[in-house]
């Protein structure tokens, strides 16, 4: 790997678009190793444009490089080093899983049937059901037990959980945990279920209408951002005080701050920890929601 | 899946779970820590939360990083843990139960000492 760097992701400027549409704004970030990072953003925000282009399935114009590698020029060569399931994964409904196994045997170089076989046994799933017998949540582990088993140091899931009862997703997060996250893999997850994911996250990636509205560490989240809960005849000081977002919180009225909030205002209410939710809502609303909020 | 509050950061209310753990002996003193990645697994916590959780344990003076073996429990851990527990509620929570009480007119003699089982 001509890569010298932990980084496994590399974008500068990086825009996606189709026609006239910019799906993917100027984009300047990095991926290091061993960390999880979650891609938010609403419907329409370019999470899976963004996760295609990681892929090499788009192109775009600046600069994006993914294990040192050009997806568009290089994607046979990247695919083979990293593991990648789309929101449209489907496995054949006809196969059964040992053969599925054999099938990316013969594909992915990197693929190791005996780990395969060694992550399957977390699951319900055994080697001879076939894939159209398996529920929703067993075709999704078994998905997962197939690319994890890639000996790669990226994976990329785009909305890995969707449609999957509560059990199902925590068994799949369990095995992303304990099989895949080494302290070297790093993984990116795109999803709407913002609360349950935020603890399992390192790093998170907001996207809004393209463009990149947060890009930190839940260590910097945890510095940076305050919320503050307050009576309601605080409301006109608090307003005052531009915050990103009022709110409610356990029925009183909160506020969020991009930094400490002035010191006149820490009489007045309780401060608290922020969300991921609350600063989703925060940083991506469209605006004429805000107003409505007001 | 979700049982971390907006109280404190994740890392935090995890480092104050396991404080609880240590006075209950859970691990004894000398004994080893769960490793991060168990931990990690145990909770659903991203493995670098887990080591700043750990870390704020060692800060506190509670668990030692031995090279290459493991995070171990200190020796004196759960003394030390009881004398900062019994300092926090001598100076934060008993003023702020003591002004409930009085608030409530209850006095010493309406409570009751002893346990009841």
């Amino acid at each position: 790997m001509n890569n010298d760097n932990n980084n496994l992701i590399e974008a500068s400027g990086f825009t996606l678009r189709y026609g006239r549409k910019t799906a993917v704004d100027n984009l300047t970030f990095h991926v290091p190793k061993g960390r999880v990072v979650g891609l938010l953003g609403h419907n329409g925000a370019g999470k899976t444009s963004l996760m295609k282009a990681m892929v090499g399935l788009h192109g775009g114009t600046g600069s994006l490089k993914v294990l040192g590698l050009d997806p568009m020029a290089q994607r046979a060569e990247l695919l083979e080093s990293m593991s990648y399931i789309p929101d449209v994964a489907v496995l054949p409904r006809w196969a059964r899983v040992h053969e599925l196994i054999t099938l990316m045997s013969g594909l992915q170089p990197k693929f190791s049937a005996e780990r395969a076989r060694k992550l399957l046994k977390r699951t319900s799933v055994t080697e001879n059901d076939k894939v159209k017998s398996l529920s929703k949540g067993m075709v999704t582990q078994l998905h997962l037990a197939l690319i994890a088993a890639i000996d790669s140091k990226l994976m990329i899931l785009d909305e890995p959980t969707l449609g999957l009862d509560v059990m199902s997703r925590k068994s799949f997060y369990e095995m992303l945990i304990d099989e895949w996250c080494d302290g070297e893999r790093s993984v990116i997850i795109s999803t709407h279920q913002v609360e349950e994911i935020e603890s399992l996250l390192s790093d998170v990636m907001m996207l809004d209408e393209g463009k990149l509205v947060l890009n930190l560490s839940l260590e910097e989240m945890d510095s940076r951002f305050v919320a503050l809960a307050h009576d309601p005849a605080a409301a006109d000081a608090v307003a005052d005080a531009h915050p990103l977002l009022r709110y409610r919180q356990q029925g009183r009225p909160a506020a969020l701050f991009d930094g400490a909030p002035p010191a006149h205002l820490d009489g007045l209410g309780q401060r608290f920890r922020p969300s991921l939710v609350d600063l989703f809502m925060a940083l991506t609303r469209k605006p004429e929601m805000q107003r409505q909020q007001a | 899946m979700q049982n971390w509050n907006q109280t404190a950061p994740i890392y935090q209310q995890l480092a104050d779970r396991l404080a609880v753990q240590l006075l209950d002996g859970d691990p004894p003193e000398g004994e080893a820590m769960p490793s991060v990645r168990a931990l990690a697994s145990r909770y659903l916590i991203n493995p670098l939360t887990v080591s700043r959780a750990i870390q704020a344990l060692s800060d506190m003076g509670l668990v030692e990083t031995r090279r290459g073996m493991g995070i171990y429990v200190r020796p004196g851990a759960r003394e030390a843990l009881l004398k900062s527990e019994r300092e926090q509620f001598l100076h934060e929570e008993w003023p702020a139960l003591r002004e409930r009480l009085a608030r409530l007119g209850l006095s010493a003699k309406d409570l009751t000492w002893e346990s009841q089982q």
